[in-house]
């Protein structure tokens, strides 16, 4: 026996000899890795009249345990948790209960209903004092969204703010049973307040100055085939939006469509929308420099993406637009563009 | 077709037992007359006929020989012919056993002790062989400072190794890579650890469970026929006498460039047992334990990249061997064999990937584990009967590489740099505060795990039936095989990227391995600490975030699994006619493979769209013609000439069905398993002259015509997939393909000797050899496109040196031994590139070692090795030698320690 015992012992200390578990960490993966709940964005920002605003606490995706998804999906939890979130870092105002004024939380059962259809409660707690709070997210849930009423008056004024106004929120911790759930506790979402005497709002091309009209054809159609062909009789009206992080380009045609949503039918003004991400935006000024990234499908299904690049100048109400867009190597003219609020 | 073989059989077995009614047989074994150890190759004679036979490797031998009185002479190289008379009756089974005495007097004193003796072993054995054959004895292999079978073999004329990390890993034989080759132990092929690949890496082998390595160059029927290079056996010890022998070593060393020592031992227990000794047991453990290390800097030609390299590894090799037979009496004897060997290599590699065109900087650490087993298990025995000789045998073999770690990670800094690749083998380097770990942010951290394994179950026969042809002796032999394999590759990756609020590099970097790199030309700084990072991973999970997508990738397109069995047969004879023995035969082998794995699928906007499950399988059919002739010029001089057929299996890389398709670049690739062996007829001739005093000098052409020369084809324009219903078109497919030819010749030359011949010089010897190769291979021309697919281009086969040679100076005295040794590795084509421009070649390098021993008496002596003295790097170029992309350094490394023999 003992010659046995000499051996296990020596092979022991060879195997060691190997170095094989030297200093070394052994991972958390696969089915030991555990669920993450974080922030679905990175921020948002409304007009400074809005009178609310939500954000969204989502699961990673995961692998797929049946293999069907190979770009992974999220694997709801499989009973309830409580997630602790925390506003914070608040700018331009000193009180978060000036603000904010109340708050509730809810998630989308399907297209057409939420859970507070359904009188569904996430035991959303929020203490206005404090900026901390509380929610359920429910087993078999992907994404729920925690919405605050705001103040529409508290910083609604007829004046330009170079200041920003703004807060933060964070997921600052979950109580889960026995799943393994964790938050990213290090993103935030951060809320800008946006100035509607600055270069966000709407503004309205006239259709029927045929010199607008035309340069606005001439610099959109140069991505959409549908703008090109346009002509000032198909048009009721053009607009263009600045919205967080985005422009839209938006045409709504005479022509109708019968638009059918959650059971009902409605005949609406067909339209055609143009979006595109923000690259770069001098938005703590009343002129300044623009540029903007977009991306056009085709038909085999590859993705072409667009700039426009050029300044804006806001005089009085008024927003002229100097523009000139690149797509697969053509280029327009600089165009000008002059719309009204 | 059964009725033909029956009658065939039945009419071999009548013609036998006629040719031996008047017959018997010797056996017996041959050994050193003062220290009893057997003389492997040894020549026993029937004094004045051409009846011969060879002694093995444990100084055994056996020959029909016709009933009388008749002298026999016995003959071996260092050693006095011995003549003594023996009277056989007719079926009769004589036992002779000869101890044969050294010829000291006719050498003026000189020793035939150590490395003469190895020496004399395979020189003997190698002038008795039937085929063109090297042979390396176990002593032999113990003179060089070889400590796995890989560098045992570089000394070989006409093998060329592969290196990593300084130390010899792959085989290659006459200019052939190494998928050419095929590796056995004690004579049936060993599966690979390996994924991809068939070959072994012999770096996993330690060259001390050795007993011989035998390297044939020209193939016999009774050989496995899939070897277009060679075949290289690795023959285990086994116990030889009745007094237990136990010899062993221990030792330590150091490597210079890691400051590190090395520790190695090795013990073995042999004896025989019973009042006949028919019980022999042996077993032999070893270990080796070395800390080593690289300085290695890397350029991308394409995208204009350098990298820096620091290396830090642990490799270990335990080899456990044992064998056990047991000879019932003098006809018959069954053995079983038994050989287990694990090679690690832990690896830890900090890096530093200087990208000027992108204005970053990378720096990364790698950690990962690798171990590779094989084990071979041989049961079998061997029968001697009055008409035929009957061996046979079973053999489970595995072989298994596992990686339970291989851990990657990398942060980027934004750092603009400047390269100046002027004098490419020393670029300049200019990036400001390129070590200032905090302007490094997390990029990825990538987890793996690999497993490939390889089974093979063999089943064999061997019949010899032995004749006369008038006086001149012969024998029939035929046999056959079966082989059931099964291998298969299955992978794990989990890659992670910044979910958000992972901290920069400073909060995970760590002490530098070594005070300098790369002679202090290039700052390293502190080096990330992956264990620290993976220590925060494990407390933050919900700072990371799993690419699914990458990992459905890479589990889905390299794994596969895969089955190959076959069945083969030969009929040879071997027919002495006076000086001249001809041997000749054919052999049959049919293999029939079958393989699973997966079809990546990447759509137009660059995601995987689908992984959908392909499978292919092949049979072919190989019947291979051999013909050896040996004409013994002088008893010390033969003429040998060769003329066999033999292929090579393709790599399993190339034929598994997997299959890849980025529809975003319009570029796939697919396996072929279709794929057919690449055939050979094998042209040899061979002078050899032996030196009584033990020596050799040779020289030998050859020449070989490769059909089905397998080459990576880029079919433009092709639908895809290959085969079936077509889901895209326009795609240019890569694809492993047959159709060109190749050929290969060369010339080698040897010479070996004491010199004796010079009085002052007497305890000298030197061991001296020289291969020169030349090949050609056709394949498409790389500025091909679809309108020209079908353009050719001539190129040398990747991994053929022009020339390659060893030379070795030692100094042989009574208690005193001192040997230097020099190997050169010509340049050769590594990496066939997109275009002439981009192929990769190693550069040719030049190892100097050295060794050397005291003996305090017979059984105890000390021992002494220095590695890469010169501090030889590895060098690849692109292109042109101008144009150096990798230089690799090693530094030095000894070791020294005690040897005994008990």
């Amino acid at each position: 026996m003992k010659p046995l015992i000499y051996l296990l012992f020596a092979v022991m200390l060879l195997t060691a000899c190997e170095k094989k578990n030297h200093d070394l960490i052994t991972p958390t993966l696969e089915a030991d890795f555990p669920q993450i709940l974080l922030l679905s964005d990175e921020g948002d920002g409304d007009l400074e009249d809005e009178d609310k605003f939500s954000f969204k606490i989502r699961l990673a995706d995961r692998v797929d345990p049946e293999g069907k998804e190979l770009g992974g999906k999220i694997t709801p939890l499989t009973e309830d948790v409580t997630v602790h979130f925390e506003v914070s870092s608040f700018k331009g105002f000193t009180s978060l209960s000036a603000y904010l004024l109340a708050a509730k939380a809810y998630y989308e059962v399907d297209d057409c209903s939420t859970s507070e259809d359904q009188n569904i409660d996430l035991h959303l707690v929020f203490d206005p004092m404090t900026g901390k709070g509380s929610v359920t997210f429910p087993k078999g849930v992907e994404e729920i969204e925690v919405e605050f009423e705001t103040s529409e008056d508290l910083f609604d004024d007829d004046i330009f703010n170079a200041n920003a106004r703004s807060l933060e929120i964070r997921l600052t911790s979950v109580d889960a049973k026995s799943q393994k759930v964790v938050v990213n506790d290090q993103n935030t979402f951060k809320y800008l307040v946006l100035d509607d005497e600055g270069i966000y709002g709407e503004y309205e091309l006239d259709v029927n100055n045929q010199e607008q009209f035309q340069r606005y054809i001439n610099l959109f159609g140069l991505v959409n085939d549908d703008v090109k062909n346009l002509k000032p009789a198909d048009v009721e009206e053009i607009k263009i939006e600045f919205q967080y992080g985005e422009l839209k380009a938006v045409i709504t045609l005479k022509e109708t469509e019968e638009v059918e949503e959650c059971g009902e039918v409605e005949t609406v003004n067909k339209e055609i929308e143009i979006e595109a991400e923000f690259e770069e935006l001098e938005d703590d000024a009343e002129s300044g420099e623009l540029e903007f990234v977009g991306e056009v499908e085709l038909d085999n299904g590859l993705k072409e993406e667009f700039t426009y690049k050029g300044s804006f100048k806001l005089v009085e109400g008024q927003l002229e637009l100097i523009l000139q867009g690149e797509y697969k190597g053509d280029e327009t003219a600089e165009i000008t563009l002059n719309l009204n609020k | 077709m059964k009725l033909r073989m029956l009658l065939f059989g039945i009419l071999l077995l009548m013609f036998g037992n006629a040719a031996m009614a008047q017959r018997g047989i010797i056996k017996g074994r041959i050994t050193d007359h003062k220290s009893k150890e057997p003389l492997t190759g040894a020549t026993v004679v029937v004094t004045g006929t051409s009846n011969a036979t060879a002694t093995d490797l444990n100084g055994a031998y056996q020959f029909y020989v016709n009933s009388g009185t008749l002298n026999l002479t016995v003959r071996y190289l260092g050693y006095q012919d011995t003549t003594l008379t023996v009277k056989l009756n007719s079926d009769e089974l004589k036992v002779l056993n000869i101890a044969m005495s050294g010829r000291q007097r006719n050498l003026n004193d000189v020793i035939i002790t150590g490395y003469t003796q190895g020496q004399a072993k395979a020189l003997n054995q190698q002038k008795n062989a039937d085929n063109i054959k090297n042979i390396i004895a176990a002593d032999q292999i113990g003179r060089f400072p070889d400590p796995n079978a890989a560098e045992a073999l570089q000394r070989v004329p006409g093998v060329n190794i592969e290196r990593d990390q300084g130390e010899g890993r792959y085989v290659s034989i006459r200019g052939l890579a190494p998928q050419f080759t095929n590796m056995s132990i004690n004579g049936e092929q060993i599966p690979s650890p390996e994924a991809d690949v068939r070959f072994v890496a012999l770096d996993a082998i330690p060259s001390d469970q050795l007993a011989s390595i035998e390297v044939s160059k020209a193939l016999t029927p009774d050989m496995d026929g899939d070897a277009i290079g060679g075949a290289i056996n690795l023959v285990t010890r086994t116990a030889q006498s009745k007094n237990a022998a136990i010899s062993g070593s221990f030792g330590g060393g150091h490597n210079n460039l890691m400051g590190k020592p090395n520790l190695q031992g090795q013990l073995q227990y042999g004896q025989r047992f019973g009042k006949d000794e028919k019980l022999g047991l042996l077993l032999n453990g070893n270990y080796y334990h070395n800390d080593l290390g690289s300085d290695n800097i890397e350029r991308d030609l394409d995208d204009n990249e350098l990298e820096l390299r620091d290396y830090a590894l642990t490799r270990t090799r335990l080899g456990l061997s044992s064998s056990m037979d047991y000879r019932f009496n003098n006809h018959h004897e069954v053995y079983f064999k038994g050989l287990y060997s694990r090679f690690t290599d832990r690896e830890q590699r900090r890096r530093y990937v200087f990208k000027p065109e992108d204005g970053e900087i990378e720096k990364l650490m790698k950690d990962r584990f690798e171990s590779q087993s094989v084990l071979s298990l041989n049961a079998g025995a061997k029968h001697t009967f009055t008409n035929l000789l009957v061996d046979y045998e079973m053999q489970y073999s595995y072989g298994e590489q596992d990686t339970p770690y291989d851990n990657e990670a990398a942060f980027i800094a934004e750092i603009p740099s400047v390269l100046d690749f002027t004098n490419s083998r020393s670029p300049k380097l200019t990036a400001a505060d390129y070590t200032n770990n905090s302007l490094y942010g997390f990029d990825e951290i990538g987890y793996g795990n690999t497993m490939a394994k390889d089974k093979n179950l063999t089943a064999k026969f061997n019949v010899g039936v032995p004749y006369k042809l008038g006086d001149n002796d012969g024998m029939i032999k035929f046999g056959a095989k079966v082989r059931s394999k099964r291998k298969s590759f299955h992978i794990r990756q989990n890659t992670f990227e910044n979910l958000g609020g992972v901290p920069n590099l400073n909060a995970f970097d760590g002490d530098p391995v070594k005070d300098q790199f790369y002679f202090g030309r290039y700052a390293m700084g502190r080096p990330l600490a992956i264990n620290k990072l993976m220590t925060y991973f494990n407390s933050n999970p919900g700072q990371f975030e799993l690419q699914v997508e990458d990992k459905a990738i890479d589990e889905a397109l390299e794994a596969y699994t895969a089955k190959e069995d076959l069945v083969a047969g030969y009929l040879m004879a071997k027919q002495q006619f006076n000086k001249l023995m001809v041997l000749g035969g054919v052999r049959y082998e049919r293999t029939k493979v079958t393989y699973n794995s997966s079809d990546v699928v990447i759509d137009e906007s660059g995601d995987l769209d689908q992984i959908v499950p392909v499978s292919g399988s092949s049979n072919y059919d190989f019947i291979l013609p051999q013909l050896h002739l040996k004409y013994e010029l002088t008893p010390l001089s033969n003429l040998r000439a060769a003329l066999t057929w033999s292929y090579a299996r393709p790599n399993f890389a190339e034929i598994i069905p997997a299959q890849e398709i980025n529809r975003e670049d319009r570029e796939a690739s697919a396996g072929n398993p279709a794929l057919q062996p690449v055939s050979a007829i094998n042209y040899d001739l061979m002078y050899e002259h032996y030196f009584g005093s033990v020596g050799i000098v040779s020289a030998g052409l050859f020449y070989k015509r490769l059909d089905d020369f397998i080459y990576k084809r880029i079919l433009y324009n092709s639908p895809y997939p290959l085969t079936g219903v077509p889901t895209a078109t326009g795609i240019d497919v890569t694809q492993a393909q047959n159709g060109n030819d190749a050929n290969v010749k060369g010339l080698e030359v040897a010479f070996q000797r004491r010199l004796t011949f010079i009085p002052l010089l007497k305890d000298f010897s030197v061991y001296l050899n020289y291969t020169y190769t030349h090949s050609k291979a056709q394949i498409q021309n790389r500025n091909a496109g679809s309108e020209n697919a079908n353009a050719t281009e001539e190129i040398r086969l990747p991994g053929q040196s022009a020339n390659v040679g060893n030379a070795s100076l030692a100094y042989e005295g009574k208690r005193f031994s001192l040997r230097s040794s020099l190997n050169f590795n010509g340049s050769f084509l590594s990496e066939v590139g997109g275009s002439k421009e981009l192929d990769i070649f190693m550069k040719s390098r030049l190892q100097l070692d050295a060794s050397g021993s005291i003996s305090i008496n017979s059984r105890i002596k000390f021992f002494a090795e220095v590695m890469n003295i010169t501090n030889q790097p590895l060098e690849l170029y692109q292109g042109d030698q101008s144009q150096t992309i990798q230089r690799e350094f090693y530094s030095f490394w000894s070791r020294f320690g005690i040897k005994f023999h008990l």
